[in-house]
């Protein structure tokens, strides 16, 4: 296997070493062969998905590779998962969409390494250096033999792991990622799983269209030029003081509210606008597992469940437009999730970054413990393939409570002043994995 | 009930030889097929003529108790007519006196002990264990063919045929390769074939010793038979290193000797039991696939990596008196028959190099003729030691008949199953089981454990046997009293048998390496599996 390295800081280099195909430990059988993917599914078709899982490792569990534990557990778990080590095909016929096979074929599991000790690689590794944390290869196109989902176990010096999971938009979304890699450690601590996966259809979705340019073609990949990325982490103190500064203007807003409306007043400050009368607009996305109230999709519904809805900016004033936000949120009803999921066409678009896009994620990634005294030391998310606009994404932090972690990703030049920003700067984010 | 009369038989030849049936029902594209063993008349079926059978079988299987129950009645009878006087007076008349007593006596020990001296030990094997592969070395097909159309991209012919040989192999979704085979492309260093080795034959020992509280210290005879894999020092000293094996201990290590070498392996602990009394042997058969796995695009030589699985076995055989009682099987034969002697034999498994100087193991297109010949020979010698005395005696009379009035009468085929109640056949293919039931004409049942075995775990070369006799015993079906034949073909080319009696009726396993997948089982295997 080739191995591939780059030095952006002298000292850190990621080196992959082999990859294999892990399988599940009991064969799929005659059950499940095919898993149709939704409308909302198969519109996330531009996009992949990636996250990395930092451990300390202090019990030594991925030390030896073949004969480790985890390897057994991993198996066990994709037992539980048949669309994850299925594989993509066209279903036969002029609809011609995207279906998975369930066959067992198996997920890939790549090897890596990193020459830098964990604390290095958290306090000086920049956004790209960390995409090799979860290397990805994209669908060629035939992907009867490409696996959809990817998994890198990469070992730091000293100790320490990074587990990075990968996969294709159209079959899972960020909250149905981190539920697997939670269930994956819970069969390895030989717990009870809390939330079983389920793979019955979403209540509604439009009747199949036929694509309406022919053939569905796997995406080419297209990251819109020049893009940067930032982490910047919050602490609980530091939201409790903002969250009680605009208590009076809006009494019931989450830590979400106030720093989706932060960073989109500051980032709408950098952005030119083309024309005066057009405003700066945002698509907020949601996850309506456990909203809809008349036939509730399970919390461990595995595949998109995503709710993209928009919102214009109207004023200036931090605490009104966390209040919009926030009543745009909680107005959200049943009706409009299913209007949007019924005009979804067949257009392969990007749904992600053609306005600024902000990602809302509460589910917990930091319960993902493979031993019992361990939490993740940090955890990132990326999308792929996402256009000009931006994207941010605000995420529960490895400190518990109302601390959250908001990763940007934006043009070089826009980012760059974004850093620097005194409205952010004022409340003393941990700045890592940047790309400045 | 085995007669102790000699066999006559003529050595069988070409022309004249009752030909067995081997159909080449393979992928390879030449078939030979060569005559059908001609089959009994239809009449024989009819319900009057199987009772006549029956009792022909009975009359000729007990003839001596048949013909000893009337003497010994007579004689009672004329004790009793003569009355306890008239035999008092007999015995006195015969003047018996001390020195002519004595020397009766004597003779009587004498030949007594000389008989019990030399009468060969009784081997026992006291108990074995199979190594159960973990569930990340399981190998679904679609993964199998997937890294087969990665590896291979410039060959879609090979793919193609891989994928055809897979569809009929008979081999299920949870066979095993071993973990360095998982990669892509496969990462065969002799690093982690020792890893596989110590994996599976360290699992398969513990597991040994666990069942039998046997300690490593108590181990005489250590036996390893590892066809492919041969590094230096020997899996043997391997396991002595491993367990900290006594330094007296007389161990081997076979190599090169095919998939039969588990039964060598067995003969050469029983010879070498008959020598070293009150002594336990420990037989581990294994083969180690990692070193072994093809990397070329050679048709023939890609056959093997579609078969063989990742497997092994560890046996305890003692000719300790104090293990009569717990033991499992008893040994009675052995029988090996080698066909190196024939070039075509020799050669029709053979390890070379391919065009591009990969290194493979080619299978000849006459395998399973020259597996009928080997198998011929094998159970002529075999028919003698175990058959009733009903089937010798009609096969001794259609020979003669054969030989003095008509050669145009049908020769007879010896039915092996009033021999033995359970087969295991070696689970070396689809094709061998198959053409094994049809020939000595066994029901469905019979080769139910060698089907099952080749579906579970592939074709795991010599250890193949050990998983089938524990399939029958996992199925509850083994009584005390049975009668097991394993029969192993090999490279060389071998085939080599074992009978084993069974010492006492075996509980239900709870854990063999079938205990959590045999209510699953018998399956249906279909001809041709979609892939």
């Amino acid at each position: 296997m080739a191995s591939i390295t780059t030095s952006h800081s002298p000292s850190l280099s990621v080196t992959l070493h082999s990859k294999l195909t892990a399988v599940s430990s009991e064969p799929t059988g005659s059950g499940k062969t095919h898993h149709e993917l939704s409308a909302l599914d198969r519109a996330m078709a531009q996009h992949t998905l990636h996250m990395v899982f930092y451990y300390r490792d202090q019990d030594e569990l991925f030390g030896l590779y073949d004969l480790d534990s985890w390897r057994e557990s991993l198996s066990t778990v994709l037992t539980m998962y048949p669309t994850m080590t299925g594989r993509l095909l066209l279903e036969q016929g002029h609809d011609g969409n995207w279906q998975v096979r369930c066959n067992d074929a198996g997920v890939r599991v790549v090897k890596g390494s990193v020459d830098g000790t964990l604390s290095e690689w958290l306090n000086s590794a920049t956004a790209s250096q960390e995409k090799l944390l979860a290397s990805w290869n994209h669908m060629p196109i035939d992907p009867t033999t490409w696996s959809p989902f990817r998994i890198q176990v990469s070992n730091f010096k000293e100790g320490g792991v990074a587990i990075g999971i990968s996969c294709s938009h159209m079959l899972a979304d960020l909250t149905c990622l981190a539920s697997f890699i939670k269930s994956w450690t819970l069969v390895h601590r030989n717990l009870p799983i809390t939330n079983p996966p389920s793979f019955t259809p979403l209540p509604f979705s439009p009747s199949p269209q036929p694509l309406s340019n022919g053939h569905a073609k796997p995406p080419p990949p297209q990251q819109a030029k020049d893009m940067a990325n930032a982490t910047f982490k919050f602490s609980s103190s530091t939201m409790q003081q903002c969250l009680s500064n605009i208590h009076d203007i809006c009494p019931n807003a989450t830590p979400f509210d106030f720093l989706c409306a932060l960073f989109w007043t500051r980032i709408s400050h950098l952005k030119p606008l083309k024309n005066n009368d057009q405003t700066h607009s945002l698509s907020i996305c949601i996850d309506f597992r456990k909203k809809l109230l008349k036939e509730p999709i399970p919390f461990g519904y595995f595949g998109n469940a995503l709710h993209f809805t928009m919102l214009s900016l109207e004023g200036e004033d931090l605490g009104s437009v966390v209040s919009a936000v926030n009543r745009h949120l909680a107005g959200i009803e049943e009706e409009e999730i299913r209007c949007a999921i019924e005009r979804l066409g067949s257009s392969n678009r990007c749904m992600y970054g053609e306005e600024l896009t902000c990602v809302c994620m509460e589910s917990l990634p930091y319960e993902a413990k493979f031993s019992d005294n361990e939490k993740p030391v940090h955890v990132s998310c990326h999308v792929g393939n996402v256009a000009g606009k931006g994207l941010i994404m605000v995420m529960p932090s490895c400190e518990e409570g109302l601390a959250r972690t908001v990763t940007v990703m934006l043009p070089h030049e826009e980012l760059a002043e974004l850093i620097k920003d005194e409205a952010i700067l004022q409340l003393d984010p941990t700045t890592l994995l940047s790309d400045i | 009930m085995e007669t102790p009369f000699a066999f006559i038989t003529s050595p069988p030849t070409p022309t004249r030889s009752p030909s067995i049936t081997i159909h080449n029902s393979h992928c390879l594209p030449s078939s030979q097929i060569i005559n059908m063993p001609p089959m009994l008349p239809d009449f024989s079926n009819s319900v009057k003529l199987k009772y006549v059978k029956l009792g022909y079988q009975y009359l000729v299987n007990h003839i001596i108790t048949l013909t000893l129950v009337p003497i010994m009645l007579g004689v009672s009878i004329e004790i009793l007519r003569l009355g306890p006087q008239e035999i008092l007076n007999l015995w006195n008349s015969l003047h018996f006196n001390l020195v002519q007593i004595l020397c009766s006596a004597f003779l009587i020990i004498f030949v007594a002990t000389v008989y019990f001296m030399s009468k060969p030990r009784t081997i026992y094997l006291v108990d074995y264990a199979c190594f159960k592969p973990p569930v990340t070395c399981r190998v679904p097909f679609a993964t199998f063919m997937e890294h087969s159309r990665l590896i291979l991209k410039n060959n879609p012919k090979s793919v193609e045929f891989q994928m055809r040989i897979l569809e009929r192999s008979g081999l299920g979704e949870e066979t095993c390769l071993p973990p360095a085979i998982h990669y892509i492309p496969p990462k065969p260093t002799m690093e982690a074939a020792r890893g596989e080795a110590e994996l599976v034959i360290f699992s398969a020992m513990d597991s040994l010793f666990k069942k039998t509280g046997l300690k490593p210290k108590d181990i005489d005879i250590l036996i390893v038979n590892c066809s492919l894999f041969s590094p230096t020092p020997s899996l043997s000293a391997m396991v002595i290193n491993k367990y900290k094996l006594r330094s007296n201990i007389k161990s081997f290590n076979l190599s090169g000797m095919g998939c039969s070498a588990g039964l060598i392996s067995i003969d050469l602990a029983r010879d070498l039991l008959q020598v070293h009394p009150n002594s336990n042997a420990v037989v581990v058969s294994t083969e180690i696939i990692t070193p072994n796995y093809y990397q070329g695009n050679e048709r023939a030589m890609l056959l093997p990596n579609c078969l063989f699985r990742m497997g092994g076995a560890a046996i305890l055989l003692s000719n300790r008196r104090s293990e009569r009682r717990r033991a499992k099987y008893r040994l009675v034969h052995v029988v090996r028959t080698h066909k190196g002697a024939d070039d075509k034999a020799y050669r029709c498994v053979f390890e070379e190099e391919d065009k591009e100087g990969k290194v493979g193991i080619s299978l000849s297109k006459d395998l399973m003729a020259i597996a009928g010949e080997a198998l011929k020979s094998n159970i002529t010698t075999m028919g003698p030691l175990v058959l009733p005395a009903s089937e010798q005696l009609l096969f001794l009379l259609t020979l003669i008949g054969r030989k003095i009035f008509n050669p145009k009468w049908k020769p007879y085929i010896p039915d092996f199953k009033q021999a033995f109640e359970h087969f295991c056949i070696h689970a070396g293919g689809r094709a061998v089981i198959d053409e094994l039931q049809k020939n000595l004409q066994l029901s469905t049942e019979h080769v139910e454990a060698s089907r099952m075995t080749l579906h579970r775990f592939g074709n795991t070369s010599s250890s193949s046997l050990w998983y089938e006799l524990n399939y029958i015993e996992s199925k509850g079906r083994m009584k005390k009293g049975d009668r097991v034949w394993q029969i192993a073909f090999g490279s060389g080319f071998k085939c080599n048998s074992a009978v084993w009696k069974c010492n006492k009726t075996i509980k239900t396993p709870i854990d063999g390496p079938w205990t959590d997948c045999i209510d699953r089982y018998p399956v249906h295997i279909p001809e041709i599996v979609k892939l």
